[in-house]
């Protein structure tokens, strides 16, 4: 379980984060859904321990983080644009860290994150050769070899285009049921956070705006910014393909 | 990253003593030491010395002179063949050929370019015969200029074309439907924007005119100009380190002020994000006019350049100009100028390959890590743009004279490290920057400490910033004479000051073949770097 207690951020004197409480349980996919600027990234870097704290804890399965090295937590993440080796090829990438610690992950098991994630065509491929949706595949198979015991995504889906977008939500769903991997990710979309995760945490301007499941955030939208920023957009969407579709389809 | 690691302080603290200890260290003494009067007190008597000396004042003004008249005929010629490359529709491989051509001079010694040119329009000189008469008098300003003028002309050229990049094309189309006359169009959509530029140009040739040594020292004549007077003053019949100090500061001045004026004018040029390929609009009179003008200003230089070729290859030029391979055996047969070759070869390799490590390692603290001071690296990459080499010579010799250091290869290196720089310094920040911020801690998660990433991906992925680096260490280190002239003994002369030497017991054709030994050297260097950076660039892919 990762527990964050009462954590603030500010760069600069500019408060980025306020007060922030916020438990999630072992196994759930949970996603940080805001507007651009509001401290998601920043969140997120916390957990991660890549940006320090101004104030609060970071507790995971009961033992305090808050100041320990972002190498310790045994965390791991998949950045926005992946921040793949270009030099290396897709597989040189996936076993990167395996260098390090040879026995994180056995060869069978890489051949399992492998087949899984369906890179086995793709392998020899240097990183400029890939399409989208194959470098995410490959940043989460480097990411997954390590065994993280939580899962960070940064955007995952904003630079894919329509199908493989979905695709690549379902593949994200499947591995965190197969693996049972906590998994967070950050996301400025309100139908993929809605349709992704187990839980959703709405952030604007640094706080906490509502903390529930989907069903939740649809039927009981706590106040005016969930309502108007997040389901407004749904609803726009939702009249845009009524009217695409008529009525009859719906 | 959150925090600096250890190993980032390591290097920090490394990099900060060198610069303290050489460049810091050097440039004070020099300042203190030209208030030293004759007596060991402390005062201006050495100021007060030199501007009642009537030769000093008249060489500043010489040097201001040629150099003014450099600055602007460069940046006319270099504006032409800028404007040819980028803005005319002339065929391809003329603009190739001014784009390779022009950058030749850049491979030989300044000093060389004298005796090219005495070779040229001198009494004996191979225009001169071929005119039947001397064009005019070479020794002195018209010597000066030319040499000058093909000294700065690459790099003039080089900014100037840069800048062109930044000029959208489109403009000069909108310009024309809007209705605009030829000249109005031209002065809005191509001048306008490339002020900055052609102020840069301006500046940058007046102050590599105004400090360069192997010019003057070879085609000056008794035209004085400050780098001769500076060299007279230290290494002359009576040497006067006081009154050389205070040149040396009177040479920074204009530097400075150079330099202060090239990042005001960094403020003209404009920055696109975006520009787009456009196509040129037809103009036959305007291309064939830019055709012919680069290939005259082309040829014209090449003409300078080809004595230098011809003269080591015959008996006795320009009387007897049967072929022979006397005067290349000569070369190679005396002990004497192969080691000075070979001196040559030991310092431009070590300087290659210590400046690239100490520019990269600054410019990996500067754009990659947290390092808490980093930016003072930038400062110092400021200063060694401006001081001149010979005046970081000059403090060398004045801070190390007694030291073990004197006389040494290392500390011709270290010279040649300080003075060339910012140019590498600055090729590595830009290449770091723009690599994904997030590389390192990738590399952290997946178990890497920092150096390890460095090696492992941050280095793989710039090597073929990490070749320019080398090679433009390399070439400078090989052709450069202002920097290392104060410097050598007898023991670690190398090619370009050894040339100075030569020139006293007229000993030309060991000039010519020296530099044409300088000369395709570099040209291998930088055939050497060209193919593993297209083999680095295929293997990127
Ligand atoms: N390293 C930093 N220094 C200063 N300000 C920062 C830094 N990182 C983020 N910020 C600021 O914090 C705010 C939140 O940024 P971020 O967490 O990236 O937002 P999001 O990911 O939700 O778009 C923004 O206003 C951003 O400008
Ligand atoms: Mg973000």
């Amino acid at each position: 379980m990762l527990e964050l207690q009462n954590i603030s951020k500010q760069f600069d004197q500019k408060t980025v984060l306020e007060n922030i409480n916020l438990k999630i349980n072992s196994g759930e996919i949970v996603s940080l859904l805001g507007p651009s600027g509001s401290g998601k990234t920043t969140l997120l870097n916390i957990i991660l321990g890549l940006t320090g704290i101004d104030q609060g804890k970071v507790i995971f399965n009961d033992k305090d983080l808050s100041y320990v090295d972002m190498k310790n937590r045994g965390f791991n993440i998949v950045f926005q644009d992946y921040a793949l080796f270009p030099h290396l090829n897709a597989y040189e990438n996936i076993v990167y860290g395996l260098r390090n610690k040879k026995d994180t992950a056995s060869a069978e098991e890489v051949r399992e994150y492998i087949d899984f994630l369906e890179l086995k065509p793709h392998l020899k491929k240097k990183i400029g050769e890939l399409s989208g949706g194959q470098k995410q595949r490959v940043a989460l198979a480097r990411t997954l070899v390590t065994k993280p015991k939580l899962l960070l995504l940064d955007e995952p889906l904003s630079a894919l285009d329509g199908v493989i977008k979905e695709s690549i939500k379902e593949r994200i769903k499947s591995i965190a049921k197969e693996f049972n991997l906590t998994t967070i990710i950050v996301t400025h979309d309100p139908e993929e956070a809605l349709t992704i995760s187990d839980k959703i945490l709405i952030i604007n301007q640094g706080n906490i705006s509502q903390f529930g499941t989907p069903f939740e955030i649809i039927n009981q939208p706590q106040n005016d910014f969930v309502k108007e920023f997040i389901l407004r957009q749904l609803q726009i969407k939702r009249q845009n393909i009524f009217n695409l579709f008529g009525e009859k389809y719906a | 990253m959150r925090n600096a690691k250890p190993e980032m302080r390591v290097i920090f603290i490394i990099i900060l003593l060198l610069f303290v200890a050489f460049l810091i260290a050097p440039l004070l003494v020099l300042f203190f030491r030209s208030f030293v009067t004759d007596d060991g007190g402390a005062g201006l008597s050495n100021y007060m010395a030199s501007l009642s000396n009537s030769t000093l004042i008249s060489a500043i003004g010489n040097s201001i002179k040629v150099s003014g008249v450099t600055a602007i005929i460069t940046t006319a010629l270099a504006f032409a063949l800028a404007y040819a490359v980028n803005c005319t529709r002339i065929c391809q491989p003329l603009k190739s050929a001014v784009k390779v051509g022009i950058l030749i001079p850049m491979l030989i010694p300044t000093i060389t370019y004298g005796f090219a040119i005495m070779y040229t329009f001198g009494n004996q000189g191979l225009l001169t015969k071929l005119f039947g008469r001397n064009l005019f008098e070479i020794y002195g300003f018209n010597g000066l200029l030319i040499g000058y003028v093909i000294y700065t002309l690459p790099a003039a050229f080089l900014l100037i074309h840069n800048s062109f990049k930044y000029i959208d094309k489109k403009f000069i189309i909108v310009s024309k439907l809007m209705g605009d006359r030829t000249l109005r169009s031209f002065l809005n959509t191509v001048v306008r924007p490339l002020l900055g530029a052609l102020g840069g140009a301006f500046v940058l040739s007046f102050i590599l005119s105004f400090t360069d040594f192997g010019i003057p020292a070879s085609v000056g004549g008794t035209y004085d100009v400050v780098a001769t007077q500076l060299y007279q003053a230290m290494l002359g019949s009576i040497p006067d380190f006081g009154q050389g100090a205070v040149i040396a500061v009177l040479m920074l001045f204009p530097a400075v002020a150079g330099v202060i004026l090239l990042n005001y004018l960094e403020r003209f040029n404009f920055h696109y994000d975006k520009f787009s390929e456009t196509e040129l609009t037809p103009g036959k009179f305007r291309d064939s006019f830019y055709g012919i003008l680069s290939l005259v200003i082309l040829l014209a230089m090449f003409s300078v350049f080809a004595v230098m070729f011809i003269a080591p290859f015959v008996t006795a030029f320009p009387y007897d100009l049967s072929f022979t391979w006397d005067h290349i055996m000569d070369v190679f047969g005396s002990n004497d100028l192969v080691s000075v070759y070979r001196n040559s070869l030991i310092v431009a390799v070590l300087t290659a390959f210590l400046g690239t490590i100490i520019a990269y390692g600054s410019a990996l603290l500067n754009a990659r890590t947290p390092i808490k001071g980093k930016q003072t690296v930038d400062i110092f990459s400021m200063i060694t743009n401006t001081v001149p080499g010979m005046v970081l010579g000059l403090s060398y010799l004045l801070l190390f004279n007694d030291s073990s250091l004197k006389g040494t290869f290392i500390i011709i290196v270290l010279c040649n490290m300080m003075h060339y720089f910012t140019t590498p310094y600055l090729m590595a920040k830009n290449a770091l920057t723009k690599m994904n911020p997030d590389w390192e801690t990738s590399g952290e998660l997946l178990g890497d400490n920092w150096i390890k990433t460095v090696y492992r991906v941050i280095l793989p992925n710039s090597v073929s910033t990490v070749l320019e680096m080398c090679s433009y260490y390399f070439i400078n280190a090989m052709v450069t004479i202002s920097g290392v002239i104060f410097l050598v003994s007898a023991q670690t002369t190398v090619v370009a000051s050894k040339i100075n030497e030569l020139q006293h017991f007229a000993k030309f054709n060991e000039i010519f073949v020296l530099s044409v030994l300088i000369f395709l050297t570099n040209l291998v260097v930088r055939a050497v770097c060209d193919i593993f950076q297209k083999r680095a660039a295929i293997y990127k892919k």
